[in-house]
């Protein structure tokens, strides 16, 4: 499988390819779609509301919008898969000119895997923990009763392939098995000996064959074409190709389908089951799951949003090749506007259950016409260019200046007021004898009245940097200064002083609160901990946070449960707040927000650190927002740190292919979107 | 799976020493007397009482008692009763009569219950699921011995459609009855078990997928739904296996069947203490063991466990 | 291929558009933009507790059972504003006569009134099933508490103690303690008893709610803002584990209802002397065949006393169940 056999859209193809889709029409269309839910009390609510959009057939068409927006919904009502209560009263949906809207139960099974596959979002979640990975890719080819010795081409595929490679009959198709490879592969090499390749060339060509014929996925004509490439005749190649590929058994096709999808050692990996794959791995089986009955659409509901960057552009950088190739379309669900305009030529946005926005994705994103869109543009974090300036700080006179400015007088003190040196933790981890080195060596200092963002993927020991920081876990070696003391010394009254001046504020808005608590008395805590005022002069400190963080006083009576994540984050915020801290940590404080509350919880902690010189260390997967608030930034992996550097300096010239790799991986990163904003 | 099942088998060392002990204790060490206990209401011939003592070594000190009585139970020695008899062949004669009732109970309860609980969780809010539910909460709520006695006397006495008591040597239909009395209480808990188990899965992300897949719904009912739900059934199920025999004292009592529950509710009437202590220690060993192969099943059942 | 893909959308010359997808955009007017995640003040505050208050309300089965309960609460408190008859009073002249006025239920073979009987009766039940429940919940809850908080070997150890009890079967426990007081006793006995290899189930659940609620992150979040390790215990732990250990005790207390009952069946329960469902079933048991009214009269008693409390059980377990509160 080499990248110019996969390259099908190059220019003519292009334009022949949109010949194909004019001429076929829209595969899917959806019109005036409307779904409702049913609430407990029996009440209709509307989740998508009038909405239309189309698919073409192998085309790249995402819908954006927050959590919320029926951007899923939508999509899962194509699949006749709508959860719970949901269902649609009115429009229609179309698939290839036939009205599946109002489709029973029983027919939409028989659209399901063979026409329209689904890559769901959470990939922990969506496989069956009791069966092997192979068995579940499987049940997909069973339930279609597909052929698993022969490729199933799409109508777009077959047009678009006859113009590079002649595929003449059915019998090309045929899939290599994993009992005749040895025997081709034998062949394949006397064949080239008699046309005298020898040497390194010759091992070089039959290690290409070895790689890139896998049993179950490269077919005939494949094959015969890599070895007329190879410089055997035509005539030979083809009958070599015709005497030993002759079709897959159901396992050759089902590790053939996992190593599409980028799975390597596909056929021990059949055997096991999904907990012993990571997530990456996971969301590669699923995707071998959606795409093994070659169905027409494909419908991707968020695929890569639980993943590292660096796992994500590799994955959907596969799924792309593998769409192509077959001619795909793909009904790509995401929150993330980078995400679309690099992988979507047609963009839907969705808000409140409407589509707000359609047309090309460039030109969407680029020139913004509906002022959600223009919203949504402007806060998303990995178009960002630049540090979010505060205009409160820097008053009118400021506002021309774009550089991000330390208080003057607070330096005089020490420039800094964190010092991590050489810190290193390590951890036992069960059933196994060597230590496990989660936090390995790492230095650096945090300026006063500056954010520092350590910057890594899941697993990097990024968090736990954090909690030695805050001296919620002890370290194995080094030091943390905290104003030049070492806190490892902290107990009882300075530890009680320690914990005034280092507040946390923490990932999971869900979980960060206890919902026992009212929010009145969640952000009084810390001043009923150290004893400050009493009653009345605390209820007054409370009311003054939450104007702060920007929330109306009537929310002190409430709990928790009634707020929205971005709320919570700000409540937990006022409550950081409330001790008048010098530094806060935070630990991914907004990585599980939508864009547009994302950016104002990010500008409301610049705005307190232009306001009382706070000093941040903020802990984060996602380099786009790294950009937005930090000053300086260390990049952590595997426990150790890559690199550490001013912002400017790793984002415009990073010294390490690992910084480089992430600063890639941004979605969108190198587009140039909201022009006019 | 081997190493696991040798944890698990060294797990269980410490219980059933403890427990054991624990039931020893309880009788032998308590403030109540158990040679007391023999005579019922009649006085206490102090000569007599002295004899037993020695014969149950009640003369020695307590933890030397219960490794005397740990050494001879390793060896099924459990001594004799007040006339005189072994123990053990008592017991011998009980426990296969149980063992026979426990199993057609939790026969009964398996598959009734697996059965109405599944088309109750699959049909929610159906009229048949609101049957089945309150069905369930009135077995569980009359008690097994006011179960029984209804039974007994619309099945027996009016209807006549099974004999009304068992005897000393039953036969299947004998026992049809009673085991479906002692298995009634388990089979309401297996329904709700089963109903909450498999409306929590229906929603659940992979069956999405599977029918995304285009299975359809028979197959994913079957392979994913039921499939997972069955997990914690299937534990409940095995650890009631051990409650069975010993809840059937209440059915044996009810049906005159003479099975362990039975021996043991004479001797708590004649005072034997001995018997009774040495068959609850039988029963509880039947316990540990039953959930023992209930966490095998539990790791057969889920990869997460066996490979973990 | 990625590469090639993304270049032929970033070329200068825009692609043409396919019918139906042209730019649209929706008029302003349509979805009115809102502010970025703005607070609904109108909705009412709730806390957990008046949430789940609010769905129990609303949940007939609370409904019916609550006020069943109340009511065997009354009869159990005040059992001569329901009969005048004394239940020990008998007089074999009127054994097992039929209803007549003032003696609904009739006449027992020792010619008691039975419908006294069954009032008088409410009480041991009542008494033991709700004395049991405080026990266990007491001294479960305390031990899963400290179980699941200190971990260690502590927790090695209570877990232990955990299973041995769990070993042996609740019945089968009690007979065993029970058979050598056959004769002695009141209710406190059984209360012991039944506590005794009862408290085991409670300490499980509690050690696994307060080992979850342990690892929530409020909790490290308080640490972190001062808090002590027995400050968070106190006021975050144990309020965060409540629910199911309310929950256990709710069912539960019909359960020690239907065990008590079966020991005192068996005769060795409560003493001949009280007054007690379990008592007189048992002494009614042979009248099967010939009059079977004496027999149901206490077991209907018994049985809709235990259904009430199983379902209060399930509707406080709908309400408070953290499964169904997290959409």
């Amino acid at each position: 499988m080499t990248d110019e056999k996969k390259t099908t859209m190059n220019d003519s193809s292009a334009d022949a390819m949109r010949e194909q889709q004019l001429k076929s029409g829209p595969l899917l269309e959806v019109k005036d779609l409307q779904v409702d839910f049913t609430s407990d009390r029996g009440k209709a609510i509307h989740a998508v509301r009038d909405s239309s959009f189309s698919v073409y057939p192998g085309q790249w068409v995402a819908i954006v919008g927050e959590s919320g927006s029926g951007k899923s919904t939508s999509a899962m009502a194509c699949l006749g898969l709508l959860p719970g209560t949901g269902h649609v009263v009115g429009g229609s949906i179309k698939l290839d000119g036939e009205e599946i809207a109002y489709y029973k139960p029983k027919q939409f099974v028989h659209l399901r895997g063979s026409k329209m596959g689904l890559v769901p979002q959470d990939p922990m979640s969506n496989l069956n923990p009791v069966w092997r990975i192979g068995t579940q890719v499987k049940e997909a080819l069973i339930a279609n009763n597909m052929d698993v010795s022969h490729e199933k081409r799409s109508k777009l595929s077959k047009a678009l392939a006859g113009s590079e490679v002649e595929v003449k009959t059915e019998g090309d198709e045929t899939f290599i098995g994993s009992k005749e490879l040895p025997d081709l592969l034998e062949a394949a090499e006397k064949q080239l000996v008699e046309l005298g390749v020898t040497g390194t060339k010759l091992e070089k060509t039959m290690a290409k064959f070895r790689e890139e014929w896998v049993p179950g996925s490269e077919t005939r004509w494949r094959v015969a074409s890599d070895l007329i490439k190879a410089g055997v005749k035509d005539e030979d190649a083809w009958y070599l190709a015709k005497k030993y590929v002759t079709g897959s058994s159901m396992e050759d096709r089902i590790a053939g389908l996992l190593s599409e999808a980028g799975l390597p050692d596909a056929a021990t990996r059949a055997r096991q089951f999904p907990h012993e794959f990571s997530g990456g791995m996971r969301q590669r089986a699923l995707i071998a799951i959606g795409l093994a009955c070659r169905p027409e659409l494909l419908i991707a509901d968020e695929p890569t949003s639980a993943l590292d960057v660096t796992v994500q552009k590799k994955i959907l950088d596969h799924l792309q090749m593998l769409t192509d190739s077959l001619g795909t379309a793909v009904l790509f669900i995401t929150h993330d506007l980078g995400l679309a305009a690099e992988r979507a030529q047609h963009i839907v946005v969705m808000y409140k259950g409407q589509v707000v926005e359609s047309g090309p994705s460039l030109e969407v994103l680029q020139h913004p016409q509906h002022p959600y869109t223009k919203r949504l543009v402007a806060a998303a974090p990995s178009l960002a260019s630049q540090r979010i300036i505060s205009a409160k700080a820097h008053g009118e006179e400021n506002a021309v200046v774009m550089e991000h400015r330390v208080d003057e007088k607070k330096l005089k003190t020490s420039d800094t007021i964190i010092d991590v040196e050489h810190l290193t933790k390590e951890f036992k981890l069960p059933r196994k004898k060597e230590l496990f080195k989660a936090v390995d060596d790492v230095s650096f200092q945090v300026k006063r009245g500056t954010t520092l963002a350590i910057v890594g993927e899941s697993g990097s020991g990024k968090s736990t940097v954090a909690n030695m920081c805050l001296k919620l876990l002890e370290p194995t070696g080094g030091k943390v200064l905290y104003e030049g003391q070492d806190i490892a010394g902290f107990k009882g009254h300075s530890l009680l002083d320690f914990r005034r001046h280092v507040q946390p504020v923490f990932q999971n808005p869900y979980g960060s609160l206890d919902p026992m608590y009212s929010i009145f008395r969640s952000i009084e805590e810390p001043l009923r901990i150290h004893h400050i005022g009493d009653k009345k002069s605390r209820a007054a400190r409370v009311k003054e946070l939450l104007e702060m963080v920007e929330l109306p006083e009537s929310v002190m009576q409430r709990y928790p449960n009634e707020l929205s994540g971005g709320q919570r984050q700000r409540i937990a915020i006022a409550r950081a707040m409330a001790l008048n801290p010098d530094v806060i940590v935070c630990d991914e404080a907004v990585s599980a927000l939508d864009v547009l509350v994302q950016d104002q919880v990010l500008q409301l902690l610049n705005d307190l650190q232009a306001e009382r010189g706070l000093s941040y260390l903020f802990i984060t997967h996602d380099l786009a927002v790294v950009r937005q608030i930090a000053d300086d930034v260390v990049v952590m992996q595997h426990g150790k740190l890559v690199e550490h550097g001013t912002t400017d300096e790793v984002f415009n010239n990073p010294q390490k292919q690992y910084t480089r790799d992430l600063l890639d991986a941004i979605p969108g990163g190198k587009l140039e979107l909201g022009l006019d904003l | 799976m081997g190493k696991y099942l040798l944890h698990r088998i060294l797990q269980m060392i410490p219980v059933v020493l403890g427990t054991t002990l624990l039931v020893y204790a309880l009788v032998f060490a308590l403030p109540g007397d158990p040679v007391a206990a023999m005579f019922g209401d009649k006085p206490v011939n102090e000569a007599v009482a002295a004899q037993i003592r020695a014969e149950y070594n009640l003369d020695k000190p307590f933890i030397v008692q219960y490794l005397l009585f740990l050494k001879n139970a390793l060896t099924l020695n459990f001594g004799n009763t007040f006339s005189g008899q072994p123990v053990i062949s008592q017991i011998a004669r009980a426990f296969p009569v149980t063992i026979k009732l426990a199993v057609m109970a939790f026969c009964f309860e398996a598959i009734f219950g697996v059965i109405f609980g599944a088309i109750s969780g699959l049909k929610k809010g159906k009229w048949y699921d609101s049957v089945i539910l309150i069905v369930s909460l009135l077995l569980i709520s009359v008690p097994t011995f006011v179960t029984g006695f209804v039974a007994q006397y619309f099945l027996g006495v009016e209807w006549r459609i099974f004999p009304v008591t068992a005897g000393s040597n039953p036969g299947f239909l004998d026992l049809l009855m009673p085991a479906m009395v002692l298995g009634s209480v388990s089979m309401a808990y297996i329904i709700r078990l089963s109903r909450s188990e498999i409306s929590t899965n229906i929603a659940l992300d992979y069956v999405r997928t599977a029918r995304a897949k285009g299975m359809s719904n028979t197959k994913v009912t079957f392979r994913h739904i039921l499939r997972n739900s069955m997990i914690p059934v299937v534990t409940y199920l095995g650890q009631d296996l051990g409650a069975l025999m010993g809840g059937a004292m209440i059915t044996e009592q009810i049906f005159n069947i003479h099975g362990v529950g039975y021996l043991t509710y004479q001797s708590i009437l004649k005072g034997e203490a001995n018997t009774v202590v040495s068959v609850v220690t039988l029963l509880t060993l039947v316990f540990v063991v039953c959930n023992l192969i209930v966490d095998m099943l539990y790791a057969l059942m889920d990869p997460r466990i066996r490979y973990a | 291929m990625a590469e090639n893909a993304n270049s032929a959308i970033t070329k200068e010359k825009p692609l043409e558009t396919l019918p139906g997808q042209e730019r649209y955009v929706a008029p302003l007017e349509e979805t009115p933009l809102q502010q970025v995640d703005s607070v609904d003040e109108a909705a009412p505050a709730t806390s957990m507790w008046a949430d789940a208050w609010r769905t129990l309300r609303r949940n007939p089965l609370f409904i019916i059972s609550g006020i069943l309960i109340l009511f065997i609460i009354v009869v159990a408190l005040f059992p001569s504003l329901f009969t005048k008859n004394n239940p020990t009073y008998c007089s074999l002249e009127y054994s097992l006569d039929g209803s007549s006025a003032g003696h609904p239920f009739g006449y027992d073979l020792q010619g008691c009134d039975i419908y006294s009987r069954v009032i008088y009766g409410t009480r041991a039940s009542l008494s033991v099933g709700i004395l049991t429940t405080i026990i266990v919940v007491v001294v479960g809850a305390l031990v899963g508490a400290i179980a699941g908080f200190c971990g260690g070997w502590i927790d090695s150890v209570l877990s232990r103690l955990v299973d041995i009890f769990m070993a042996i079967p609740l019945l089968l426990g009690a007979i065993v303690v029970l058979q050598m007081f056959k004769t002695t006793g009141s209710v406190w006995k059984v209360v012991l008893v039944l506590a005794l290899f009862g408290w085991v189930s409670t300490a499980r659940i509690a050690r696994g709610a307060v080992l979850s609620s342990k690892n929530l992150e409020f909790n490290t979040a308080s640490t972190a803002l001062g808090s002590t390790p027995m400050r968070n215990l106190f006021r975050h732990i144990i309020p965060n584990s409540l629910a199911p250990i309310i929950v256990i005790a709710t069912t539960s207390l019909g359960s020690y209802i239907v065990s008590e009952a079966t020991l005192s069946f068996l005769g060795i329960g409560l003493p001949s002397t009280t007054v007690s469902w379990g008592g007189d079933i048992s002494s009614a048991q042979s009248l099967l065949r010939t009059d079977p009214m004496v027999l149901f009269y206490p077991s209907c008693a018994l049985a809709i006393t235990v259904l009430a409390f199983i379902m209060m059980g399930d509707a406080v377990k709908d309400a408070l169940d953290p499964k169904s509160r997290t959409a």
